[in-house]
């Protein structure tokens, strides 16, 4: 083999100057030790990646994306809830985000929407269209990958509603059960690209947080509820 | 929100490369855990403009250290190399080539511990030597060094693909 293994090495990672790594090619092409040598370093290099990659596939554990959400640790006591609650959930401006949201969406300045995934009633938002289809039907714990609603968790509020927060390449946010439909807390203008879309989640998990009485809803229960029309319970 | 933004942008890789330190889900998480509170805590040490990443797995990394060192301090099985098995010189091979064939996480525990995070910040995470050694605080040269015997006694473990 006619080059130092420093030298095949650096190539296999990357790290050669045009030419040098022009060299190695050529000489690869007429040198089947050195051929041989590359294609064992680069079978390492693909099997570490293929072996690593399902780590930065999962989902964030919640412990860890929540420290990046709230100033303070998170506190998931009950009492940390109320106060996540009054201090956070309730200061957002939704008023506003409510009216360019509408505005945008049923006044047509997005005419190329196929269907308008919010309307409002009676000065209330509530998810219309495919976006109230996946409040009602979809189960988290069975979403096909590129949906374009994504269900994020299910669970119950204070007042006994049912709740799940979505994702949407719209909008995000968190829907309440009532009245028949959903109604829309907390949205925001949805974050189409990978690394925001990674901060919007943990927001909505935070949100989600200081709203739920309880635990959320395991696949199980999600599904129960689900086939029971996501009928209302008393407070506990 | 932009420095918490950024790093929850992180987060999926850095609990990859926390993974493969400590080879265990539960210690990544929990060596995450205590990087992105230190990095929160010490936020007025990253130098806007400067690769947030680098100094998150700079942290992440010394932190990992600190961990292998008192766990060594506390017993002394677990010091930092006591897990070396160093087959990648020329002397002994106890161990018959290929006996970990498909065994990634069972190779990589054979690896000391510096010689496995040069291979997961060149070969898993994909950073240039230059910038591993930046993150490492080590020269260059020490990178490629063992990224080397790391890589040699890996591909001896698991043997060669076929």
């Amino acid at each position: 083999m006619s080059f130092d293994p420093d030298i095949v090495a650096a190539f296999v990672d990357g790290e050669l100057d045009d030419l040098t790594a022009r060299r190695v090619e050529r000489e690869a092409a007429g040198d089947a030790a050195l051929a041989a040598e590359i294609a064992r370093l680069r079978a390492l290099r693909t099997q570490l990646t293929a072996h690593y990659a399902p780590v930065a596939e999962e989902a964030v554990p919640e412990r860890l994306s929540a420290l990046l959400v709230m100033d303070d640790k998170v506190d998931t006591s009950l009492d940390g809830r109320r106060a996540a609650r009054r201090s956070r959930f309730e200061a957002i401006h939704w008023g506003a985000l409510a009216a360019s949201l509408v505005l945008g969406l049923t006044i047509g300045l997005q005419p190329w929407a196929p269907t308008a995934d919010v309307t409002s009633d009676n000065g209330v938002l509530v998810a219309s269209g495919p976006l109230a289809d996946a409040l009602d039907t979809r189960l988290a714990s069975n979403q096909p990958a590129d949906a374009a609603v994504r269900i994020g968790l299910s669970f119950r509020d204070n007042a006994g509603r049912y709740c799940r927060s979505f994702e949407s390449g719209t909008i995000d946010g968190i829907g309440c059960r009532a009245g028949g439909g959903w109604q829309l807390e907390g949205t925001r203008r949805g974050q189409a690209r990978g690394d925001y879309r990674q901060a919007a989640s943990g927001e909505l998990a935070a949100m989600a947080a200081g709203m739920m009485a309880g635990e959320p809803l395991d696949a199980d229960a999600e599904r129960a509820a689900r086939d029971g029309g996501w009928a209302a319970h008393q407070a506990p | 929100m932009r420095f918490e933004e950024e790093l929850v942008a992180l987060l999926p890789r850095l609990r990859r490369f926390a993974r493969g330190l400590t080879r265990h889900a539960s210690d990544a998480d929990d060596l995450c855990q205590a990087a992105i509170e230190r990095a929160l805590k010490s936020r007025d040490q990253w130098q806007q403009g400067t690769r947030l990443d680098s100094w998150m797995y700079r942290i992440t990394r010394n932190l990992w250290i600190d961990e292998r060192r008192a766990a060594g301090r506390r017993g002394p099985h677990q010091s930092i190399d006591g897990d070396v098995v160093q087959i990648a010189g020329d002397g002994i091979v106890e161990v018959e080539a290929g006996a970990l064939r498909g065994d990634v996480d069972g190779a990589m525990a054979r690896l000391p511990d510096e010689q496995r995070e040069v291979v997961m910040l060149v070969l898993v995470e994909g950073y240039a030597y230059r910038e591993a050694a930046d993150i490492l605080e080590v020269p260059i040269g020490t990178v490629t060094s063992r990224l080397a015997r790391g890589r040699e006694t890996l591909i001896h473990y698991l043997g060669e693909a076929a």
